[in-house]
């Protein structure tokens, strides 16, 4: 009751206004989100659940401002993203926004370090070696640091990915299928870690996932299908 | 927290862009370094020749007055007369006079004799250089004794040194020496001919002076020193006082312009191979950059999503681009200047002058940055790509395909047409001739491009479910998505195209110069032969079993009047060239056309060699006091601006003849058959003063030898013309010209190479996951390596097939257009192109399908 009085005090990170995504090729098109509506406050936890094909990817890729709807509106730490131009939401992404993906995306030519330091690095923010080594020391790769991605596990390179999204704080850390490419235990220490990072930070989590289990830790499980949202669970 | 940058020029300056370039550039090194190469290849062959250019400029420059030896030279075919020398005396400071013809030069015994060009001097020719000798001092002897100073290559042909006797008309000679260096040829005629020196008092006794008809008068004229303004007004002066018919003025600026001129032509054609490699250059930085932005998707996409602007991940590109434009812009242009070194000393004895390799610092820099800029122009075009990649490309498990093409590349175009435009203006050929050779280029390009897609729809359509699995596979990768057959095409059949069509203008320009040697053809020549003489030689020619294949009279006459206007009312033009009234300002007359002396002969038919293209010969018959029907070769004809019908007045020495255009003809000046621009017909010229050309083929030089022994004694004043030496000659000056172009064309073989090795690496990474999936699934290596050799044997062959249909084309359209001769389809170069390119190909895909089978699945799959 009191998160659900402090939810409506505070304003969302993250909110989505009857959006829409077409893909059109010729005469036929195919609508893969279908009128969403969606809000996440501050610090929440949310799980986007469906199953394979029903838009969650997209829904999160729109969230992010890395696509453009065909309709509706995306409101996320307070800037409409419909309103702002591609490197003004590259900004927002850099300033409020974390990522962590199914296949990690690190960059292959960085060290783990050097993963690690970009987004300080384009915040424009000198030095950040102790934090990033520190954050690494905390995910377990205090002696990886001046490793190539190709030279990592992938559990130990998504563990990268979450340093680089916690580095900076983000307000909301979007995370596409976490744990899809990890083994059971390696996934629940990166469940950890995310979790653990989620309470330090205060950043709200929206995961994308197939994962039952990880679909529980949420505080909030949205349901989707066939491009709609059929569920919005507060369990 | 400082604002990233969003502007692209100052995304350029920022430090994180160039920080980043560095560390993405780490596991790529090796094969950037590689581009650079193609870089650094097409920027060596630019400046090497530009350089090199600029050194010949200089050297002319500095020995504009060695190239003459005096500051006016006047020539004429008569004597010139002294006279205005008297008004001019307070602007010359020194004069001399030389008579030169060409002459046998015999031992005493007769035994053995040669055609030389005999100068006989008088005064201190040539003014302000010195003369080199051996032994030294002898060009001194010679203005205080009787003698005679020859080229080295006489003293040895004849075996003499000085103080040994040789024979010129009746007279014999001391030799005094040989001239090594320092007496200009005031004939530009005398070219090929050794030369003999004499005193121009010592001429009468020989006996030659009154009985040669092809004798040159110059008059050497050394002016006061003074300003640029008074050694101009002096020039007018003299200009002024021998403004009479037959007499040339000529300054050592003048010849250092004819010189200059040669050495432009020359260099227009390798400036052609120049553009070529640099434009190879350049589409193998675009073909590297592309492979590079297609493996960095994922990173742009990543960076994107952290934040960072798209221009600032395009200047993160931008900045490497321009880092290995620059590394192979400064190695190339070093590699040109010492390219340009060797140039020098390979070549630079083919030029009538020294050449000096100079520094030519400013010409290596404007034309290293001209190639810069082209490079980075070549790079845009995959770099634009970055701007269009999104960010959701990290929600993608594949998410290595760059972008498809934008309106934004057009402008790229465009720009890379103005680039090329301007390097081509650069190697100096004019406004039009760039435009021309970007626009082929643009044409060649589009060509590739819609053969490209052609051929894939075409084997998509060829390709039978009943063919053999390998084959199927290998034969399907030319159209499957992320197929590298347009690339192939662009880079390896632009290359092919690019290589032949400047294999097949080498070929054209020296099939140009081609000696017919043939049975037929004549390889001596009697010059000089008196109408009472020709029954003498006859009889030598039969006694020694040679034939007569020709025997001209020639007759030596002007023109006085065209199609009614006086060559005097012409000559009033104000300009170079005379104009006729109708003709339009374009439409002038070359002045020499109307002040040369012609030599015509006169007969019934045409020889093998001419061909009639308008009117007919022989004419009709004339009557009295008509036009005498002429017949004109037709470049003559196109210079006078007459055609069939239009009346000719000529001057045959002093006689006033008028003459009608009955015929114009073509002429196969290749030939060495005797030709004329005016034919007669027989029945007008018999009572002209005339001489006889005579010509024979002569089996060897013994025979030769032989008749000109008997010559000698039987018609003294007749001068053989052994063609076989001066063939030599102009053979070894061909081989030095060819050597020069296949050097150059080697530039851009070289610039070729890494193209194919960038096109083979850019599909390594495609073909090393298909590979090992189906390794995977099953397949042996052996049927991995059959997959990716049919495969690149097909592109090999296609890209050949391609780039040579195109080269054909253009040799095709050369030959018709710009050399005018008929078009020869040459299959050897094509063949050895089709081999080289599969089998590099093939070779290629070898290495490649072994790097791909060195790999575990496991190493591959890992990597994602």
């Amino acid at each position: 009751m009191a998160e659900r009085t402090l939810s409506s005090l505070v304003p969302p990170v993250l909110e989505v206004r009857a959006l829409s995504k077409t893909y059109s090729d010729g005469d036929r098109s195919l609508t893969v989100l279908d009128n969403i509506h969606l809000s996440v406050a501050p610090g929440e936890t949310c799980a986007i659940v469906g199953p394979s094909g029903s838009g969650k990817t997209t829904l999160l890729g729109l969230c992010a401002g890395l696509d453009d709807a065909t309709s509706g509106s995306v409101q996320l730490d307070g800037e409409t993203l419909e309103t702002l131009s591609q490197d003004a939401r590259a900004a927002l992404r850099g300033r409020s926004v974390g990522f962590v993906f199914q296949n990690f995306q690190l960059i292959p030519t960085l060290t783990a370090l050097e993963n690690v330091l970009v987004p300080m690095e384009l915040r424009g923010e000198s030095g950040g070696f102790a934090e990033a080594e520190a954050l690494l020391s905390k995910v377990g790769l205090g002696k990886r640091l001046t490793h190539y991605p190709h030279q990592l596990s992938g559990g130990e390179q998504q563990r990268v990915a979450l340093a680089r999204a916690f580095v900076r704080p983000p307000r909301i850390l979007f995370a596409d299928e976490p744990t899809g490419n990890l083994d059971a235990i390696t996934s629940e220490t990166l469940v950890e870690m995310l979790f653990a990072l989620n309470r330090e930070n205060g950043t709200a989590l929206v995961l994308v996932t197939h994962d039952p289990a990880l679909a529980a830790r949420a505080r909030r499980v949205v349901r989707m299908h066939a491009g709609r949202i059929i569920a919005d669970e507060r369990p | 927290m400082q604002p990233l940058p969003t502007s692209l020029v100052r995304a350029l300056f920022h430090p994180w862009a160039w920080r980043m370039a560095w560390r993405d550039s780490r596991s790529q090194r090796g094969r950037l370094a590689l581009y650079a190469v193609s870089i650094a290849v097409g920027i060596c062959a630019l400046t090497a020749i530009h350089a090199l250019r600029a050194s010949v400029r200089q050297s002319l420059d500095t020995q504009t007055k060695n190239l003459l030896g005096t500051d006016v030279l006047v020539s004429s075919r008569q004597p010139i007369a002294q006279d205005p020398l008297v008004n001019l005396s307070s602007l010359i400071t020194e004069t001399g006079s030389e008579t030169a013809f060409s002459s046998m030069l015999s031992d005493p015994s007769g035994a053995h004799s040669r055609l030389v060009q005999v100068r006989a001097l008088e005064g201190g020719f040539p003014f302000g250089t010195t003369v080199d000798t051996v032994p030294v001092g002898a060009w001194q002897s010679l203005q205080e004794q009787h003698g005679i100073l020859l080229d080295p290559a006489l003293l040895a042909e004849f075996d003499v040194h000085p103080g040994d006797k040789l024979k010129l008309g009746a007279t014999e000679f001391t030799v005094l020496g040989e001239v090594t260096k320092g007496v200009p040829r005031s004939n530009r005629f005398s070219g090929f001919a050794s030369e003999a020196f004499i005193r121009l008092k010592d001429l009468p006794s020989t006996g030659l002076a009154g009985s040669q008809s092809l004798v040159f008068h110059h008059l050497f004229l050394e002016l006061r020193p003074g300003t640029e303004a008074e050694r101009k007004a002096a020039l007018a002066e003299v200009r002024k006082s021998f403004s009479l018919k037959g007499v040339q003025i000529q300054t050592p600026e003048d010849r250092s312009e004819t010189f200059g001129e040669g050495i432009d032509k020359a260099k227009e054609f390798l400036s052609i191979t120049a553009l070529t490699a640099l434009v190879l250059g350049g589409i193998g930085v675009a073909g590297a950059i592309h492979t590079h932005i297609r493996r960095r998707v994922p990173t742009v996409a990543v960076l994107l999503c952290l934040g960072c602007p798209a221009s600032l991940a395009f200047a993160v590109y931008m900045v490497q681009a321009a880092t290995l434009g620059l590394m192979g812009t400064v190695l190339g242009a070093g590699l040109g200047a010492f390219a340009h070194a060797a140039l020098v000393h390979f070549a630079g004895n083919s030029l009538p002058f020294n050449v000096a390799a100079m520094p030519q610092p400013l010409v290596i820099l404007e034309t290293a940055g001209a190639g810069f800029l082209l490079c980075c122009g070549f790079a845009l075009l995959p770099l634009l790509r970055i701007r269009d990649i999104s960010p959701t490309a990290t929600l993608n498990a594949r998410s290595e395909k760059v972008p498809g093409r934008s309106l934004r590349e057009a402008g790229v175009y465009l720009l890379l047409f103005g680039l090329v435009w301007s390097v081509a203006r650069l190697n100096g050929a004019n406004s039009l001739r760039a435009l021309a050779l970007t626009a082929s280029l643009g044409v060649a390009f589009a060509s590739l491009t819609a053969t490209a897609f052609g051929l894939m729809k075409f084997t998509r359509w060829i390709i039978r479910p009943s063919w053999p699995y390998l084959l199927r596979q290998g034969v399907s990768n030319l159209f499957r998505p992320q197929n590298q057959t347009l690339l192939f095409l662009l880079s390896l059949g632009l290359g092919t195209f690019l290589l032949l069509t400047t294999w097949f203008t080498q070929s054209l320009v020296l099939s140009q110069l081609k000696i017919d040697n043939g049975p037929s053809t004549p390889n001596l020549y009697l010059v000089d032969v008196q109408p009472d003489q020709t029954r003498t030689v006859r009889a030598v020619f039969e006694a020694e079993h040679l034939p007569v294949l020709e025997d001209a009279p020639m007759v030596t006459m002007r023109i006085e009047s065209v199609k009614g206007l006086l060559l005097s009312a012409i000559e009033k033009q104000p300009q170079n060239a005379s104009s006729l009234p109708e003709a339009k300002p374009t439409q002038r007359v070359p002045r020499w056309v109307m002040e040369r002396e012609y030599r015509s002969t006169y007969r019934t038919t045409l020889n093998a060699t001419e061909t009639v293209l308008a009117g007919a010969w022989p004419p009709t018959p004339f009557v009295a006091g008509a036009p005498v029907p002429i017949s004109l070769e037709q470049q003559l004809a196109k210079d006078l601006k007459v055609g069939v019908g239009d009346e000719i007045v000529l001057d045959v020495q002093g006689v006033p003849l008028r003459a009608v255009v009955a015929c114009v003809r073509k002429v196969d000046w290749s030939k060495f058959n005797l030709n004329f621009f005016m034919v007669f017909p027989p029945g007008v010229l018999e009572d002209a003063p005339q001489f006889h050309l005579l010509t024979t083929r002569v089996p060897s030089g013994q025979t030769s030898g032989a008749l000109q022994r008997t010559l000698l004694r039987a018609a003294p004043n007749v001068s053989v013309v052994d063609l076989t030496s001066i063939l030599a000659t102009v053979a070894s000056l061909l081989q030095k010209a060819a050597r020069v172009i296949q050097l150059l064309a080697g530039f851009t073989l070289a610039a070729g190479l890494p193209i194919l090795a960038g096109a083979l690496l850019n599909g390594r990474d495609q073909r090393l996951r298909e590979s090992v999936l189906l390794r995977t699934l099953g397949a042996s290596e052996q049927q991995v390596r059959a997959i990716v050799l049919v495969e690149y044997a097909a592109l090999g062959a296609l890209s050949e097939l391609a780039g040579s249909l195109l080269a054909v084309g253009a040799q095709w359209a050369a030959a018709r257009w710009i050399f005018k001769t008929p078009h020869a389809f040459e299959t050897g170069p094509v063949l050895v192109a089709l081999a080289i390119s599969i089998g590099g190909s093939v070779l290629a895909g070898r290495t490649l399908s072994r790097s791909v089978c060195s790999k575990t699945p496991l190493d591959v799959l890992r990597q994602g």
